[in-house]
């Protein structure tokens, strides 16, 4: 036991509250159901997929991603708010269709021939103005929202297609660059960044060094920034590492990440294993100095190995499945692509076998190393078999890879996961966990793996994002970027910084959660609602504007049965249907999750007649994870 | 009657067209007392809050704050005298935090015309004043639905007295509560009351009335049974008088034969 030198008490959270670790922390975050699944089904269509992880890919379906994305974040909001908006994606159209008219100069009864510093002002403001309307009818005459937008829907629905017949006698408005002042607005609007070039192969040493030098950044902070939120701070006032700690760490690092480095590089297996190795032994070696230097070391009772009664049983399950599903992907033929039944070759069918065992057996094995009734021996020992297990998995699939992505990239990512599990299981029993807040050390944690988890981000965003031009003959794309992800993520950050941190954000998800408590107390429910409405419909002038620019000319049934999608990514990604509960991050990961659905079955090969019913799946999936997630956020808070 | 009280009604009454749902009430509440608005269902207690809270006007009858008449147009002028209501089933969001229920609609901000909230702040206040009223919460980010019924109310009344309340009028704020709730909400209307608040307790219940109230209005059917003090009454006589006197006394006698075979 520690000696307990008194420090001067900072001030202390209740001490009835159980402390949350990180861990706990990040899950009960409206986002993180939305997130699992945008992972699991990017890993699932990489690997089905040559192309849907190559940089190609991604700009495929983040295009998408970001005209969906920018209004389901407004739908979120309105959503959050407690209304729906059904004019929505009518809207995208109508906006983009009335500044073609108001600038072009040709056709039968003319355009207005306005210049775009005109028309788009214009635009904006009868945005505003269907937003006010729709809010202000909503309120005065208190129908519910989603028949006044109906309403709305149809009435522009009609007008599109009436003005459009009207003005050019089509039922397609063409014409924007017939604006005299198009070439400045395109590069607000329509900007195109095309990358076939090779400026940024010889970029600080190139794109993978850059990856690998932000991701050990990234990871180093997250680690010590989670070990800073979960471990009890030595309290030794000024205590120097100590030579052996302090030897262990350096070694540690240095090891670890050339590892890390060499592996990224190598697919032969000899080197891998080299690689894997010392990176694995590295990473601990470090993680345990620099542990042994801040933090108190493990001081309860660890209590006996028993692997008997529920727990031995737990494991023996969890050993079992890793072993089957390992089994299975060994015997089966992974080139085999005979189409079994509906959709299934053998190699998905394989794909499938050998993920879901090896994935729920590990989940097993780490599901009972968290019962409360684990002593922490146990805890470690079935920690540690889960790590052993992906490690051993992870050579199996190099072994039998036939793919350069699974022999390098896969692999490395199977053994940083392993390694991973393996410290954790060491720390947690070498050291003692916390169970009480502690304010100095809960600000710099968070601070400090919230740094990490963004530099890691840029990490894999560097990866993703920029292709190398080896990639870029080999795929033979023309990768071109468009300012709509820009505003997608600008305003992604913008809505989950409003809705977090303002006035107008707090009311927002009153007038949702109870409109009555609310205007009791106070809040303009009337106005914040109406504000919402125009929201929505200046997201609509956004997206329309974007579409306008990119293909210069307007089709009357733009957007029309759009606002389904909006909803949808907006549920998909956490917000609740009937108000008060949400996030705008989650909408955009919704977005990107219905993106990513919609373009990877084509990339997978199959036939893309069935993308409804998988949209259906993951719908139906990700609104009962998220209802588990909120019940467990209840619950905790 | 040295300073006068925070706030006299005089004589009000209320027609809908040819319905009268109050006629001539008379009460007042002084600075920290309880006045209890006792009264059964369609008593006219719904229409008697409305008018003390702004949301409708008296068609007779006048109402004085500290001794000076005034006219409420609307719930924002009941509210800039002082006069806060806390209504049972629109008191909180139950799905937001403790400190965001708590200041909700008066956020203090920072930054200027930015409106950022200033979280710390409203979190740390939270938490001082509802423990000032004997509330004590564990963390001020957990949602109010987590709370209890009875800790839900006294978060609503901890927040209408922080933010200047001067009279406070509870609308039936025990009636869905089970017995232990109820007391720990008129444990806060004491505490309210201790503070120098003036309290309107409407209720159908002289159980909770009695103990915690220093004046007794009785409502039945639009028309005031009396206005009394506490010494002027028993308890028994309370809840005869709510039940309608008479009427109680006849259904006892009945079901005493009925039981007696």
């Amino acid at each position: 036991m520690s000696t307990e030198t008194p420090t001067v008490p900072a001030v202390q959270a209740d001490e009835r509250l159980a402390y949350r670790g990180p861990i706990q922390r990040l899950l009960t975050r409206p986002e993180i159901g939305g997130l699992i699944g945008a992972g699991s089904i990017w890993i699932f269509f990489w690997s089905v997929s040559d192309v849907f992880g190559t940089t190609a890919g991604i700009n495929n379906y983040l295009d998408v991603a970001t005209s969906l994305g920018i209004m389901a974040i407004a739908v979120a909001l309105l959503m959050i708010g407690g209304e729906f908006d059904l004019s929505s994606g009518a809207m995208t159209g109508a906006t983009g269709m009335l500044v073609v008219l108001l600038v072009k100069d040709t056709g039968e009864l003319g355009g207005l021939g306005l210049p775009l510093t005109v028309a788009i002002p214009i635009t904006f403001l009868f945005a505003m103005g269907v937003g006010w309307i729709n809010g202000t009818l909503v309120e005065k005459t208190g129908l519910p929202s989603f028949i006044v937008t109906l309403g709305t829907f149809f009435v522009l629905r009609g007008a599109k297609l009436g003005f459009s017949k009207l003005f050019v006698d089509k039922v397609i408005v063409e014409g924007l660059d017939d604006a005299p002042d198009y070439d400045f607005w395109v590069n607000i609007f329509g900007a195109v960044w095309i990358r076939n070039d090779h400026l940024w192969d010889s970029f600080l040493g190139g794109r993978d060094l850059v990856f690998g030098v932000l991701a050990a950044i990234g990871a180093t902070a997250i680690v010590v920034g989670f070990m800073e939120l979960s471990l009890v701070r030595r309290t030794e006032a000024g205590s120097m590492p100590s030579v052996r700690s302090a030897f262990a760490l350096l070694i540690g690092l240095v090891a670890g990440f050339g590892g890390l480095i060499y592996l990224t590089q190598t697919d032969g297996v000899a080197d891998n294993w080299t690689g894997a190795l010392v990176m694995a032994v590295g990473a601990i070696l470090a993680i345990y100095g620099y542990s042994s230097w801040r933090f108190e070391p493990f001081s309860g009772s660890s209590g006996g190995v028993s692997m008997g009664g529920q727990n031995g049983r737990r494991a023996l399950i969890g050993i079992g499945l890793i072993v089957v599903g390992t089994l299975l992907g060994v015997v089966m033929d992974s080139s085999n692509t005979d189409v079994l039944g509906l959709l299934l070759t053998v190699q998905g069918l394989r794909a499938i076998l050998f993920g879901g065992c090896v994935i729920v057996g590990v989940l097993i094995l780490l599901g009972a190393a968290q019962r409360s009734d684990t002593s922490p021996v146990n805890r470690f020992v079935l920690t540690a078999l889960a790590g052993l297990s992906v490690a051993g998995v992870g050579f199996v699939i190099q072994a039998e890879a036939a793919s350069r992505k699974y022999r390098a990239e896969f692999f490395a990512w199977m053994m940083a996961a392993a390694v991973l599990l393996v410290t954790i299981a060491i720390v947690r029993i070498s050291f003692d966990q916390r169970r009480h807040a502690d304010e100095p050390a809960d600000r710099f944690g968070t601070l400090v793996s919230i740094s990490g988890i963004v530099v890691f981000l840029m990490a894999i965003a560097t990866k993703l994002l920029w292709a190398t031009s080896i990639e870029l003959v080999e795929s033979r794309a023309i990768i071109t970027y468009r300012i709509s992800i820009l505003y997608f993520f600008v305003f992604a950050g913008v809505a989950t910084w409003i809705l977090m941190r303002t006035k107008f954000g707090s009311w927002t998800f009153a007038v949702g959660g109870n409109k009555g408590a609310s205007r009791q107390v106070g809040v303009p429910a009337a106005r914040t609602k109406t504000q919402l409405f125009m929201v929505v419909s200046g997201a609509s002038w956004l997206v329309g504007t974007l579409i306008a620019f990119r293909l210069n000319s307007v089709q009357a049934n733009v957007g029309d049965g759009q606002e389904f999608f909006y909803i949808i990514a907006a549920v998909v990604g956490g917000n609740l249907l009937t108000g008060g509960y949400g996030s705008a991050a989650g909408a955009a990961i919704g977005a990107l999750i219905m993106a990513m659905s919609f373009q990877g079955i084509p990339f997978a090969g199959w036939n893309s007649d069935w993308r409804f019913l998988f949209v259906g799946v993951i719908l139906l999936l990700a609104v009962m994870v998220n209802n588990y997630v909120r019940g467990r956020a209840e619950k905790s808070t | 009657m040295s300073e006068p009280a925070l706030l006299e009604i005089e004589g009000i009454s209320k027609f809908y067209g040819n319905i009268i749902a109050l006629r001539d009430i008379t009460t007042s509440v002084r600075a920290g007392e309880v006045t209890c608005v006792l009264g059964d269902n369609g008593a006219g207690k719904s229409t008697f809050i409305k008018i003390l809270a702004g949301a409708h006007k008296q068609s007779e009858g006048r109402l004085f704050v500290e001794g000076e008449e005034v006219s409420f147009d609307s719930p924002r002028d009941a509210l800039a005298l002082g006069i806060a209501t806390v209504y049972q089933d629109l008191a909180v969001v139950p799905l937001m935090s403790v400190w965001r229920n708590f200041f909700l609609g008066a956020e203090p901000t920072k930054w200027g015309p930015l409106k950022v909230i200033d979280r710390e702040k409203a979190a740390s206040i939270a938490k001082e004043e509802l423990a000032k009223m004997g509330i004590d919460i564990r963390d001020t980010e957990q949602s109010v639905g987590t709370l209890s019924g009875g800790e839900r109310q006294s978060v609503a009344i901890a927040r209408a007295a922080y933010f200047g309340a001067k009279v406070l009028i509870l609308d039936e704020p025990t009636s869905a509560l089970g017995v232990k709730q109820s007391g720990v909400v008129l444990r806060y209307i004491v505490e309210a009351r201790n503070r120098g608040l003036g309290v309107i307790f409407i209720t159908h219940n002289p159980h909770h009335a009695y103990p915690v109230g220093d004046r007794f209005m009785i409502l039945n059917r639009g028309q005031s049974l009396g206005d009394y003090a506490k010494a002027e009454l028993t308890q028994p006589e309370l809840t005869q008088l709510m039940a309608g006197g008479a009427d109680l006394e006849a259904l006892q006698h009945e079901l005493s034969k009925a039981i007696g075979g």
